[in-house]
């Protein structure tokens, strides 16, 4: 009897040991799994399964990752892409997670940055420098890999760029009598009195999602802040310069002629037809401010799936007394990067859908703006064509300042600008929240 | 693990609840005579069948919840952003930075009122409803489903359903278009009208579960007992008031505790509803919105796990004064009554 109850005593024990070890075998604080990745890297020849997650939901990012996939399988026997979409406003959190329990996919969307740096200092991402082909980096051209570049190492492949400004229908202007786009905050300001003149909603802003609301202030901290403050941006942690307080105050000054779509604090941005970028689609409201994403998410909101034929573009325009370079641009780019762990064909799946052919077929699935130059034929919306050029000529491009600045500081801004918006915040409110946040992150 | 911060007191604060409820509803049985068999000495079989049983969901619980807490309470001390080790050690900052933070304090102060307002607008609700439809009539099972129903349907589907119906260009407001009231009611966003809304939703999806417990445990009560009033002349609502209430009141105290710790947990609806910002300003942020943001959404995972750990402490000592000064009243009332 005795022996028979120290016998199963024993057997729970080690049962239970057995259970805690497994759950030991994620060892957070080990980067050697956390950087491993979902799969094992196989050596050549063998049999070789890679994940991947990208953010494209909509049909024919889709069907395009698919092609893709299925063309580079084809060409790469015994190599197998398992694809995951995951939804735009969850895939940052997801891969962190993913990434700390050790299992990353091995293909994934960068937005660069500070998000970037920080996967960077925790050795969870490839540096692909040298493994990027000659004929690829000659195609893209040396300024394309700047956003995914960390201390002279590139990190991710760009796919995409993404300049900000003002989307907006053409028949809406039209109809309201807006001859010529604004370039300073006096014609925006009037352009958006005609529009409401003409029972247009001027400004589509889905300030539910607080981060096309805090676009909004990034670009007029673009406008007032000079470019040696904007591109210093990581060493000046006071944000000290007067010009962040002055965009906050533009931003509260533009808020008071209510520009923006009815009950815009519970729009989201990019969702369904009642979204901003839905109004945009439905011509329920004349312009949204975004990046060269835009067309394609209105595009994929438009009844006909097709995209809006009368979008067209312009960019932020300038304001009074501004530091900054009315002709400058805020901008992003979407790469896709390895993870450390990853094997040798995932590098090779980066070069492979970097080709002129592919990339093409990148810009014209999320109808956005190729990161390859040879690439830049096929862009042919008129909207996207007008961002396109300013954004090669801009004396200069500035990355998101949420990417930039990072999580902790983009957090503040989104809750900052809401509030903002909301009138339970002044400008300085705002800024101090801005402020503490930069001391903490 | 990287959702440590996150996870960590949804789970805890779940298995918490179900464990508390399972000692509740234990004590709250009549002592059957399984229980003083047990005293006697167990035979070695018996000990075998307790291992057998109990120990996968001891293992379970240890993995699942004991362990998240220390994983958690270890990253609190760190300064962590979720990318490879924590190395950044900074003691108890994260815990002053939470403490001192006046939007952590209005979080709480919002579960606590959602805590107060269920129990004030759920409570009586379900008792009349169980009442009337622990009657014998027509359509009886149809109106039980129906109010059910909304329990069953997953808080994710709920929230965007609400979400969209409740936004200014929503359904509602819509409606109230037609019906000729032309005023536009910001229903999520207005901080005057905003825990209303919340309150309203929250009991629409969470009464059928009240409902549910308070028709079983009234229809745990004798029918000789009404009855038997019945015959010495009582009223309908005598017979309520003076006999149905008093035995139901150890359902209600549970189901009390239950809406307590479900109020304290509160995330879903609200994140869903209200997004991942707009909850702040319309007043309806709780703790567990406030750890999402300021620990994942932020970036700062230690500061996250420290928020957890802050909540976490928060719903235990209300999930243990509730047991002491609660459900212990309800325990020697109902077992004297048995045993006398």
């Amino acid at each position: 009897m005795t022996h028979a109850k120290k016998f199963v005593t024993a057997l729970t024990i080690t049962a239970m040991a057995g259970f805690a070890l497994a759950g030991c075998g994620n060892n957070p604080t080990d980067p050697a799994t956390s950087g491993a990745g979902g799969s094992s890297s196989a050596a050549a020849g063998e049999d070789v399964a890679m994940t991947f997650w990208h953010n494209g939901t909509g049909d024919k990012s889709q069907a395009y990752w698919k092609d893709v996939v299925a063309a580079f399988e084809t060409d790469n026997p015994g190599v197998t892409i398992e694809i995951q979409v995951v939804q735009n406003e969850e895939l940052d959190g997801k891969l962190q997670t993913a990434m700390q329990a050790g299992t990353a996919p091995d293909i994934f969307l960068q937005r660069g940055g500070g998000k970037m740096a920080e996967m960077v200092d925790a050795g969870l991402v490839m540096d692909i420098t040298d493994k990027i082909d000659a004929d690829i980096k000659e195609a893209y051209g040396a300024g394309a890999f700047g956003f995914d570049t960390l201390a002279g190492k590139i990190y991710a492949m760009p796919m995409s760029a993404q300049p900000e400004g003002l989307w907006y229908s053409q028949d809406l202007f039209d109809q309201a009598g807006i001859t010529t786009n604004p370039t300073d905050m006096a014609s925006f300001n009037d352009a958006v009195s005609k529009l409401k003149a003409a029972n247009i909603q001027p400004i589509a802003l889905g300030a539910q999602d607080a981060w096309p609301a805090a676009h909004w202030y990034y670009s007029f901290a673009l406008r007032e802040c000079s470019q040696d403050v904007v591109e210093n941006l990581a060493t000046d942690k006071e944000l000290a310069d007067g010009c962040w307080l002055r965009a906050f105050t533009d931003l509260d000054t533009l808020a008071k002629t209510e520009p923006f779509n009815q009950g815009f604090l519970t729009t989201v941005a990019q969702q369904g037809a009642g979204s901003a970028a839905g109004l945009i689609a439905n011509h329920q409201a004349a312009m949204d401010l975004m990046g060269a994403w835009e067309p394609g998410v209105i595009g994929d909101l438009t009844p006909d799936k097709e995209t809006l034929p009368d979008l067209r573009w312009f960019p932020f325009p300038a304001v009074d007394g501004g530091e900054g370079d009315p002709d400058a641009i805020m901008a992003g780019s979407d790469g896709y990067s390895c993870s450390a762990g990853a094997p040798d064909a995932c590098v090779k799946f980066l070069n492979f859908i970097a080709q002129k052919e592919y990339n093409e077929g990148y810009a014209t699935a999320y109808a956005t703006i190729p990161a390859n130059s040879e690439a830049m034929g096929v862009v042919e919306d008129p909207a996207l064509k007008a961002a396109a050029t300013a954004f090669s000529k801009a004396p200069y491009s500035v990355l998101w300042f949420d990417t930039s600045l990072g999580q902790e500081v983009g957090n503040a801004v989104n809750n900052a600008v809401v509030a903002l918006l909301a009138g339970q915040a002044d400008p300085a409110a705002a800024l101090a929240q801005m402020q503490a946040a930069v001391k903490a992150g | 693990m990287s959702e440590t911060g996150v996870t960590a007191t949804a789970v805890p604060g779940d298995a918490l609840s179900k464990v508390n409820v399972r000692g509740g509803g234990a004590t709250a049985l009549p002592p059957s005579g399984v229980r003083r068999r047990r005293s006697k000495g167990l035979s070695w079989r018996g000990r075998l069948e307790i291992t057998l049983l109990s120990g996968p969901a001891i293992v379970v619980f240890v993995l699942f919840v004991i362990v998240p807490v220390f994983v958690a309470l270890y990253y609190s001390f760190f300064a962590w952003k979720g990318y490879g080790p924590a190395t950044n050690f900074i003691g108890f900052d994260n815990y002053t930075w939470t403490l001192g933070n006046k939007d952590f304090w209005s979080a709480v102060g919002h579960n606590f009122a959602i805590a107060g307002l269920s129990l004030l607008f759920q409570g009586p609700l379900a008792v009349l409803l169980a009442l009337l439809l622990n009657q014998k009539m027509r359509g009886r099972s149809l109106i039980r489903v129906l109010i059910f129903v909304p329990y069953v349907i997953s808080e994710a589907i709920v929230g965007i359903g609400w979400r969209l119906m409740l936004s200014d260009t929503g359904a509602i407001n819509g409606l109230l278009h037609r019906l000729g009231i032309d005023s536009i009611v910001s229903w999520i966003s207005d901080p005057k009208i905003a825990l209303w809304t919340l309150m309203f939703v929250i009991t629409w999806k969470y009464i059928g579960f009240a409902v549910i417990l308070m028709l079983a445990g009234l229809q745990g009560i004798p029918e000789e007992l009404s009855e038997a009033a019945a015959v010495d002349g009582a009223s309908y609502w005598q017979i309520q008031r003076h006999i149905m209430l008093p035995l139901l009141a150890p359902t209600i105290k549970i189901w009390a505790f239950l809406s307590v710790i479900g109020s304290m947990q509160l995330f879903d609806l609200v994140y869903i509803i209200w997004g991942q910002y707009i909850a702040n300003i319309s007043g309806t942020s709780t703790m567990a919105y406030f750890m999402a943001q300021n620990g994942r959404l932020s970036g700062q995972l230690g500061r996250g796990s420290a928020i957890a750990i802050v909540v976490f402490v928060i719903s235990l000592v209300v999930a243990l004064a509730f047991q002491k000064f609660v459900m212990n009243r309800n325990t020697e009332g109902a077992l004297t009554s048995k045993e006398d």
